[in-house]
């Protein structure tokens, strides 16, 4: 009993010393910036000190306006996202199977992939307004390509041997494509989800910071202008956050969803 | 017995232009139902190629090939394929890849049980039913593709070398297992193979195939008396004897080969 | 059947046929369903194209542009190679480095824009700052998880032959990291110019990223898409011209 407990305490005193060695150059940080910012080594403007900051976070956050803005930033890069998914996995996996599809969508694909998305906003400005609606189009047509693309070579990749396994129990052409093709493509097309999800925050947060009409963008760039420097700095702990927990969501949907890779 | 393969002015063309090669010329050959025949070749010299177009995952450049007398038209569930690399569905437990077939079939849930837990017995992998492709060695993978092919029970039976990347006690006690299973169910057994020595165990018959195009050089009948232990079988006059005979003959098509 | 180079035009012809669909649609839309100041004709933004280039309005931009994307790739080369060849070899190191990258990571870097214009102000310094540390990440994974993994035989086959523990970083790790760092850098090129164009949206009075965003705002619509066109020519150029070099660079792979 006691050489169980005590090896289990010395595990925890050794975790616990990585733990610490992981970690103490961000808490040097932390302090260093908290000491600057008291002491007025840099001016506030540029680095105001880290509990400003925390209490400017807090003071957004309970007067709802942080939630706000970080409920109108999400919804208009997830809907553009779903839409994105459908529309991207749809046509990578047609023109992977299809040839006649293939043909039309292989030149489109090779000309619009590499197109730098964010210059087009001043364009979906133009065309849809800078209303919600044209920031997830935006956001959709932006995300399309990663998925797509990926959903495309996944697809492409699905190694014969699998589809004529299928193929001689008896699984028909039409079945193949849900029996066979989407499992064994499922990664790579998780993998275009999870390129796509930190580009639809991009796409979102600089259509905001652009056009304006709320959001974390546009609240990070109102505090610019209003020289109120804490309020960037709180907006982007918000985004910090949130860009973690989608990731850490997609991370676990992954997860769940692989479990046999 | 049914299950009798008929290969008559069999050619396999691939691709076009500068690419084309030739895998397979003019080959006619016959198994019967019920037998255990055995391929045998250089390698490239479209060995896989014709298990493939047996199996009806390629379609013959010319001629045909019947199934009791019936040219075959693409893949069906009379044939059953067993692959090297094994090809199994690694989002699928053991137990769903043996039940796939049937569930393509249109088994009921409690038939696709008894069968499927049958065959996972035959090939000593119960236990194992809720496990990944990933979770299992290799030896454990090639049970379930032939366990997997067994359950949807075609008369055929094709091998691609199915034990190539065992090391030698897995492949041999698989070849006694295989042999068990083939004289329990009465299937024909079509089993490609570079190892001489595996062709003549196993087989009734030993297709020897010429180097590249392909086509058939010999075949060598294999008439041993195998009621004895695999020890008594390996170690006869006979083995050797027969063993020597197919060893020459693929010899011949390897210097060849070496030689230009 | 076609003897074979005619054959090959053939293909490539036909390959392109849905991009001529798609153009030929534009300039069908353009001025019927659609009125041209929203969407110019193809043949009216190829020529403003020309345009822009023979009165050389574009060149002063386009180069600061492809400076602030060269310095900031360049940058994040150097700095990300460094750092993630160093945390492979030296615990310290990656104990101090480690929680920043992790930390970092899942932030859009254009989120960023607007405390780089606190500190740096609008121009050149921030938006090499954002291209910096856009790209910084990719590198850094991919050179990282390449000299965490270089194969350990060829260190003892170096040692063996007498190379000296300090001499193994750049005769043994750093070549054999090459192939990985090329991918990275490959995977930053893209983001480079989705940085670059997102700095300049927000923070500049100079680019190609500006003048799309201020001939949109005072009615150049035909400007507006020459120059998108421009850019993203430019960005297809810059991975193209990559692809082509690594391809060279790297015969022994
Ligand atoms: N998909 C293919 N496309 C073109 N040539 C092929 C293809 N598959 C096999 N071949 C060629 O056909 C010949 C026979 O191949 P294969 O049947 O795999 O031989 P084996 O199994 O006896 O080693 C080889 O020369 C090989 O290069
Ligand atoms: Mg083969």
């Amino acid at each position: 009993m006691d050489v169980t407990a005590d090896a289990s305490r010395g595990l925890d005193l050794s975790r616990l010393v990585e733990f610490g060695k992981s970690v103490y150059s961000l808490v040097i940080l932390l302090v260093l910036w908290e000491v600057v910012g008291q002491l007025g080594l840099i001016h506030y403007y540029f680095l105001p000190p880290l509990s400003d900051i925390l209490i400017r976070f807090a003071e957004l956050t309970l007067s709802g306006e942080m939630l706000f803005n970080a409920y109108l930033t999400l919804q208009r890069a997830l809907i553009g996202l779903a839409i994105a998914s459908v529309l991207g996995v749809i046509v990578g996996v047609l023109s992977a199977r299809n040839d006649i599809v293939d043909w039309f969508f292989d030149p489109i694909i090779k000309i619009g992939y590499p197109v730098p998305i964010i210059s087009l906003i001043p364009v979906f400005m133009l065309w849809f307004g800078i209303g919600d609606i044209s920031k997830i189009i935006m956001v959709a047509v932006g995300t399309f390509w990663p998925v797509a693309v990926n959903a495309r070579e996944s697809t492409r990749q699905v190694e014969t041997n699998l589809i004529w396994s299928a193929q001689m129990m008896g699984t028909s052409d039409r079945r193949l494509l849900w029996r066979v093709v989407m499992p064994a493509a499922l990664p790579g097309i998780l993998t275009g989800f999870q390129i796509a999800m930190p580009l639809s925050l991009i796409i979102t947060f600089v259509f905001e910071m652009v056009a304006g009409g709320g959001g974390l963008g546009a609240l990070e760039i109102q505090g610019v202008r209003s020289f109120e420097s804490a309020q960037v700095y709180a907006a982007i702990i918000a985004i910090m956050l949130i860009g973690i927990g989608l990731d850490r969501i997609l991370r676990f949907v992954r997860g769940r969803l692989l479990h046999w890779t | 017995m049914d299950g009798r393969v008929t290969i008559s002015g069999l050619e396999k063309v691939y691709g076009q232009g500068a690419e084309r090669t030739k895998a397979i010329e003019d080959l006619n050959f016959e198994v019967d139902g019920g037998e255990f025949v055995s391929v045998v070749g250089p390698s490239g010299c479209g060995k896989s190629t014709l298990l493939y177009l047996i199996a009806g995952f390629l379609d013959a450049t010319e001629g045909t090939i019947s199934v009791d007398g019936d040219p075959i038209n693409g893949p069906g569930t009379d044939r059953g394929v067993v692959f090297q690399d094994y090809a199994l569905f690694p989002w699928r437990t053991v137990y769903e890849n043996v039940t796939y077939g049937l569930e393509e079939d249109g088994v009921p849930k409690d038939e696709r049980q008894n069968i499927a837990q049958k065959y996972i017995d035959m090939v000593d992998l119960d236990g194992f039913e809720d496990k990944y492709p990933k979770e299992l060695s290799g030896g454990m993978k090639q049970r379930v593709g032939i366990a997997r092919t067994l359950a949807y029970e075609p008369k055929i039976l094709l091998m691609d070398e199915p034990f190539g990347a065992l090391d030698q006690p897995l492949r041999e006690s698989l070849q006694d297992q295989l042999l068990d299973i083939w004289s329990d169910l009465g299937k024909t057994a079509l089993f490609i193979t570079h190892d001489v020595e595996e062709a003549v165990y196993l087989s009734e018959r030993v297709l020897i195939m010429t180097r590249h195009p392909g086509t058939k050089k010999t075949v060598a009948e294999i008439d041993l008396d195998r009621s004895g232990s695999r020890e008594e079988i390996v170690t006869s006059d006979d083995f050797a004897h027969f063993k020597n005979d197919v060893w020459k003959s693929l010899h011949e098509e390897t210097q060849t080969e070496v030689t230009l | 059947m076609l003897p074979t180079p005619v054959q090959g035009v053939v293909n490539t012809i036909v390959d392109w046929i849905p991009l001529g669909i798609v153009v030929l649609v534009w300039e069908l839309v353009s001025g019927g369903i659609v009125a041209t100041d929203v969407l110019p004709a193809p043949a009216t933004v190829g020529a403003e194209i020309v345009g822009l280039f023979v009165s050389g309005e574009v060149f002063s931009h386009l180069f600061i542009s492809l400076f602030r994307v060269g310095v900031g790739l360049g940058l994040s080369i150097l700095v990300g190679v460094l750092l993630g060849v160093g945390m492979a070899r030296s615990d310290p190191v990656e104990n101090f480095f480690d929680i920043f990258l992790s930390m970092t990571y899942p932030i859009p870097k254009t989120a960023l824009v607007p405390l780089a214009i606190l500190w740096l102000g609008v121009g050149t310094k921030t938006a090499i700052l954002i291209v910096f540390l856009a790209c910084l990440l990719p590198i850094v994974l991919n050179a990282n998880n390449a000299a965490e993994n270089v194969d350990q035989n060829l260190v003892w086959a170096a040692q063996m032959m007498g190379t000296d523990e300090r001499s193994i970083l750049y005769k043994i790790v750093f070549p054999a990291t090459i192939p990985e760092i090329m991918t990275g850098v490959r995977q930053a090129v893209p983001i480079a110019f989705i940085a670059l164009v997102s700095a300049e949206l927000i923070a500049s009075n100079a680019g190609m990223g500006y003048l799309i965003l201020t001939s949109g705002q005072i009615g150049n619509y035909p400007t507006m898409f020459a120059n998108i066109v421009i850019i993203s020519a430019v960005a297809f150029v810059a991975v193209r011209a990559f692809e082509e070099a690594r391809g060279r660079l790297l015969v022994w792979t």
